[in-house]
């Protein structure tokens, strides 16, 4: 047990933390914009499992950055489609994201196949790059905690730099900027901006390809960061524990960093036991995010029932 | 001077083959309040969308100061000069006062939105129209009235020069009417013009210079508000002489329903309604007076069991109907005809014998052992159709294929065929045309005759004078004034105590509430 | 009246040729898309496409391999109706399966596996773990107003891993190897065509087929749930109380994705459990139950063409070189167009073509809302 605190406490497990939250953090992010639109997006499994497969095969032949522009594209191309099927055409937008979730699963394995010419379900025979950590290593210089905060902040990935920059660029977004305005008017009474001339269709198309892009941003960073290369449904549920993690980050951008962070750990957490405890099942440990979103997420409705009783108390 | 707005042989036919607008002509000059009225699905509603950009026309042509324009969404005709304010608010509830007012037009510094000189141009605007309203507090906490002001402003701050008012006074007191006409003088004093969509005649006449009359789709007239009065308007109105007269309650008979030291609580916990005494008798009707919102609601949803009963009674029959569900109550003799026929009344996807049973699944005549009797829901069906003769193809056809004043009559017929003991009624005439509303009074007066009490609750004034036999105002929660409704009394006396401007003594109130 | 009913009868008749053709011409669309891609990505594209169009009826086996499949599609998208009429988007079919499956596999391996118990048992079995494993997300939703898409998926990842373990730690037939004891003969359904795998799953899924429709149709839980699924403010108004339908709903779609789970791990194709059996076809049961409009009579017809879709692709995966997951983009497409309201391709020309003729006719079936 002391072990487990030790580890849980080195800043060893705090950079895995940080690794781990990030995929989650971003395609969080990528639910949140959506969401507050009013266009809830349960595609972001599969944008995330496609921007994987496009990020991996694009870094074969070009740098990384570039791979990670073109994960970004499939990503949002994938949420200008579910906007055109969902907006345009009339079509329910659950049923939609499940259509491209079930498109995600089966035509990534179909695409990598013919890209490697018949690989079933991994990337093995694929030369893909990885996301360059940033070297902060000159922190060491810093006397005292210098080594330190070496040990804390550098060697993450150049995303995960991004996705802490993102949370801040998105809350900017939507609370500083007019066209926050009109995405957080559009998605809580799309009447009123409709009526005031915004072009509510396309304020949720926009919202649904940055939304997708994010998620495709996500993929990236977990196919050549956490991991390199790709395999068969290799997201493994995080797109739905990100949709989980939006409402449980109540629907804020800060509150979506702390619970992509508190997932992020977890699996954090899954990673580093099975080197403690040899014994311990790992289908078990695999399933602790899984059993920590569901009991997240019912906590956070009672506690959300809870506080709407306690407030209105203090009012009357 | 050409006029300021012109629409000239304007058609519209909707999908689906509703012919809504069919010939429609309006001259509308510059400084001029024009009030454009008609019954309900005369198409009024049809006509300002067109000119608001919301529906695009068949035929006809739109003209602003002389020149032809076509507009293909709301914001051309922002630019254009034109503002509407629409009977349904398009206000974010969450967003602040001075949010509402430029979203979509927002003041920038540089990729920033620039609050500060949002909440200064809301200020400097309710200045200078006079239109009092704090800029900072979010609208959903606002009253219906000031929601108002800030549509108007809305309109106003995106230079309207022309702004349209979709039956503005529908949700107002009578005092605030009042204020808002001060508003309209105010607007056209500084060069605005209004165009004013209304079916109430004596407001029409006294805010407007010019009316435009229309029926069936067409219009069928243009007239100054001076040559005309509220006669010959009302039957230019409706083609032929209405009289929309109901008799009064012939004998009252036993207590059918007693509240006693009522409270309701709503989903935050904040009182709806404070210490409500209030008793209903056979074969009367008892009308809920009150600016909406002032808690006639949650005593009806309180009695038919919809919102629970936070403290006091109230008795059906002598029975405590507070422990009981809506079923059981239902078994009691309560029957409800709610506010929004297609947000609670119906299932618009279910077919009309469904809709008609559904109130009824623990009725043996319809449901044996936990399985429908599908010729017995039926028959049931093709009776009702019958007797309160609504127009559908079968008893099988869904509701949602049917007009607003057929889907009204099913939702009539299913409360009434059992014939209740007490009836809760609320808006029953709300978007329903002048047909379908004589047959829905004669059927609540025909329940009432046949001795029932009924509770009724409506935004329209003229409808619960033309009904009640007693009436009770509502001001925030509580019983403010009671009366016997007798020729002399008028909406602005009502409107006195909706608004808590003044409040009867118990003394003065007894007579009417026993 | 009679003529009323004539015409009544007629506009629902129209309504269902709509559908029918809607759901035909997305069917051939996705085709289509299906033959470009094999088209560009296989070395011999109409040998893979002659497979995947004719093989599954070329021998009795195949035929017994796409019958199988219609039968468990059968039910997934059942499950799926039931939740889709009461509007509720519980995603929890595939994690009922594993844990029926589980469920299953511990009366099959217990005592008593060896006896003529073991079939039924296992069903009920089954169809109470399922049943369980709905119940939750529906719960969650009644009483918390918990989201029910993400717990339910949610739950799906915990069944799978709980099944990975189980299989790994206690069921193994001999350890390392992901699958358990073969169970005893007695304790696997009996197939109904010798020497193939139809079995005794598909009159467990014709079965199903008429519950479901009997439930929805004929009883006044079925008209709560449709009604609550139309409207629930009107439900609740009308005395129906909302949340008990919608948490019953749930449950029951989660004892017949346990009952999916028994037809998997005590059918012919397996008789044991093993890791991961599912392969993906529980999901599948959205686009079934979406093509049949949630109705429950039509989700065997619906099952069938697309059980041939999919056992054809699996073939075409065997024998050639393109792999069978193209029918998941095929899947994608039929429900993308299923579910929205697209018009034939041409059906603007056309009707700019007879224009006028168009403009006279009364359009009272277009005009009628969903």
């Amino acid at each position: 047990m002391t072990e487990l605190l030790v580890t849980i406490f080195s800043t060893a497990f705090f950079v895995t933390v940080i690794r781990t939250s990030t995929p989650l953090l971003l395609a969080t992010l990528g639910g949140l914009v959506a969401d507050l639109s009013g266009a809830l997006n349960v595609a972001l499994e599969g944008q995330m499992l496609v921007g994987c497969l496009t990020a991996v095969i694009v870094s074969v032949y070009a740098p990384w950055y570039v791979a990670v522009v073109a994960g970004v594209g499939a990503g949002a191309l994938l949420g200008l489609v579910m906007a055109f099927f969902a907006l345009r055409l009339k079509a329910d937008i659950i049923l939609v994201g499940f259509a491209i979730n079930i498109f995600a699963s089966g035509g990534t394995v179909f695409a990598l196949s013919l890209a490697t010419g018949g690989d079933k379900g991994t990337s093995i025979n694929l030369v893909s790059k990885a996301i360059p950590p940033v070297d902060l290593s000159f922190l060491s210089a810093i006397p005292g905690i210098g080594p330190f905060l070496t040990a804390m902040f550098s060697g993450h990935s150049v995303l995960s730099w991004v996705a802490a920059f993102l949370v801040f660029a998105i809350w900017y977004f939507l609370y500083r900027m007019p066209w926050g305005l009109w995405l957080r008017g559009v998605g809580e009474y799309p009447a009123a901006p409709e009526a005031a001339g915004i072009p509510v269709n396309t304020v949720r198309t926009w919202s649904l390809i940055v939304s997708g892009g994010l998620a495709g941003l996500g993929g990236a960073q977990l196919a050549m960061f956490n991991y390199v290369g790709f395999a068969r449904d290799m997201t493994g549920g995080r797109g739905f524990i990100a949709l989980g993690a939006v409402l449980l980050g109540a629907r804020h951008p800060v509150g979506a960093m702390l619970a992509a962070l508190l997932f992020g750990a977890f699996e954090g957490l899954s990673i580093v036991m099975p080197g403690l405890f040899a014994d311990a099942p790992a289908e078990l440990i695999r399933m602790i995010p899984f059993v920590v979103t569901i009991l997240a997420l019912i906590l956070f409705s009672y506690r959300a029932q809870q506080a709407l009783r306690a407030k209105s108390v203090a009012k009357t | 001077m050409a006029p300021l707005l012109e629409a000239i042989g304007i058609g519209k036919t909707y999908p689906g083959g509703v012919v809504a607008n069919d010939g429609v002509n309006l001259t509308v000059s510059a400084g001029e309040v024009h009030a454009v009225v008609g019954e309900n699905g005369a198409g009024k509603s049809t006509l300002m969308k067109i000119l608001f950009g919301i529906e695009r026309p068949d035929r006809g042509e739109l003209r602003l100061d002389g020149k032809p324009v076509s507009f293909t969404n709301p914001r051309e005709a922002i630019d254009a000069g034109i503002g509407m304010v629409f009977q349904h608010f398009s206000l974010v509830p969450s967003f602040s006062v001075y949010e509402n007012v430029v979203l979509g037009s927002e003041p920038k510094a540089g990729i920033k939105f620039d609050r500060r000189q949002a909440i200064e141009a809301v200020r400097a605007l309710s200045e200078r129209f006079r239109l009092h309203v704090d800029p900072l507090p979010p609208v959903g906490q606002l009253p219906v009235g000031q929601q108002q002001r800030v549509e108007i402003l809305k309109a106003l701050y995106r230079d309207a020069r022309i702004l349209i008012l979709d039956e503005p006074t529908a949700v107002l007191a009578p005092q605030e009417v009042e204020e808002l006409f001060i508003a309209v003088r105010a607007l056209v004093e500084q060069g605005r013009t209004v165009i004013f969509i209304a079916h109430k005649l004596p407001e029409v006449l006294e805010i407007s210079n010019r009316i435009t009359v229309m029926r069936a789709g067409k219009t069928v007239g243009e007239v100054g508000a001076s040559e005309v009065t509220e006669k010959s308007l009302a039957t230019m109105m409706v083609g032929r002489e209405v009289a929309l007269r109901v008799d009064r309650a012939a004998t009252t008979g036993e207590t059918v329903c007693e509240i006693k030291a009522l409270w309701v609580k709503g989903e935050v916990n904040q009182t709806l309604v404070e210490d409500l005494n209030l008793t209903v008798r056979a074969g009367e009707i008892v009308g809920l007076v009150g600016v909406e919102g002032n808690g006639q609601a949650a005593v009806l949803d309180a009695i038919s069991g919809l919102r629970p009963i936070a403290q006091g009674v109230a008795y059906l029959n002598s029975i405590s109907v507070g422990p009981l569900s809506v079923l059981e109550r239902r078994g009691l003799g309560l029957a409800n005809i709610p506010e929004d026929r297609i947000a609670q009344g119906l299932a618009t996807g279910a077919s009309v014998a469904e809709n008609l049973v559904a109130t009824r699944l623990a009725d043996t005549r319809f449901v044996r052992r936990g399985l429908l009797d599908l010729k017995a829901i039926k028959a049931n069906a093709e009776q009702l159709i019958e007797r309160f003769s609504v127009r559908v193809g079968g008893s099988g056809a869904a509701v949602g294929t049917l007009s607003g004043g057929n889907m009204q009559k099913v939702v009539v017929a299913r409360e009434l065929s059992e014939r209740p003991k007490l009836l809760l009624v609320s808006q029953p005439t709300r978007g329903v045309d002048l047909g379908a509303t004589q047959f829905i009074w004669r059927s609540l007066t025909d329940a009432r005759d046949a001795g029932a009490a009924l509770l009724l609750s409506s935004a329209d004034l003229s409808e619960l004078l033309a009904l009640s036999d007693r009436l009770v105002v509502f001001y925030r929660g509580k019983i403010v004034a009671a009366f016997i409704n007798q020729d002399d009394l008028t909406p602005e006396t009502l409107g006195t105590y909706m608004l808590g401007l003044a409040t009867q003594t118990q003394e003065e109130m007894r007579l009417a509430l026993k | 009246m009679s003529t009323q009913q004539a015409l009544a009868r007629q506009s629902r008749w129209a309504s269902i040729r709509k559908e029918a053709q809607r759901s035909i011409t997305a069917l051939l669309i996705a085709l289509v898309v299906a033959f470009i891609v094999v088209l560009f990505t296989s070395k011999t594209p109409f040998e893979a496409l002659n497979i995947m169009l004719t093989a599954p009826i070329s021998k009795p086996r195949t035929i017994g391999l796409w019958i199988d499949d219609v039968a468990k599609l059968t039910v997934t998208g059942l499950a799926f109706s039931l939740v889709f009429q009461a509007r509720q988007f519980a995603m929890g079919v595939q994690g009922q399966v594993y844990v029926g499956a589980l469920a299953s596999t511990y009366v099959a391996l217990s005592p008593l596996g060896p006896t003529y118990a073991a079939i039924p048992l296992g069903i009920i079995a089954a169809m109470l773990a399922g049943g369980v494993w709905g119940f939750i997300p529906g719960i969650a939703k009644a009483k918390l107003g918990a989201n029910e898409i993400v717990s339910s998926l949610m739950l799906n990842y915990i069944a799978i891993e709980l099944c990975n373990f189980l299989v790994r730690v206690q069921l193994y037939e001999k350890p390392g190897v992901l699958t358990s004891t073969p169970f005893p003969k007695i304790a696997v359904f009996p197939p109904l065509f010798a020497g193939t795998r139809i079995d005794l799953g598909l009159i467990l899924a014709l079965v199903a087929v008429l519950v479901v429709w009997f439930a929805l149709y004929r009883t006044a839980w079925g008209l709560k749930l449709r009604l609550v699924g139309h409207n629930a403010k009107f439900a609740e108004y009308s005395g129906i109380k909302s949340t008990v339908i919608m948490v019953s709903a749930m449950t029951c779609a989660g004892a017949l994705g346990g009952m999916l789970g028994a037809m998997f791990v005590q059918g012919q194709t397996y008789g044991k459990l093993t890791v991961m059996f599912e392969g993906g076809l529980a999901f599948e049961g959205i686009l079934v139950a979406i093509v049949a409009r949630s109705r429950p009579l039509a989700v065997p017809v619906v099952a069938l063409f697309y059980g041939y879709l999919r056992q054809g692709a699996q073939l075409m995966n065997i024998r050639t070189d393109v792999p069978a997951e193209v029918i998941g983009v095929v899947t994608a497409i039929i429900i993308l167009l299923v579910s929205s309201s697209f018009s034939m391709p041409g059906k603007t020309w056309l009707t700019g073509l007879f224009n006028r003729r168009a403009d006279a006719a009364p359009v009272a079936v277009e005009g009628a809302p969903k």
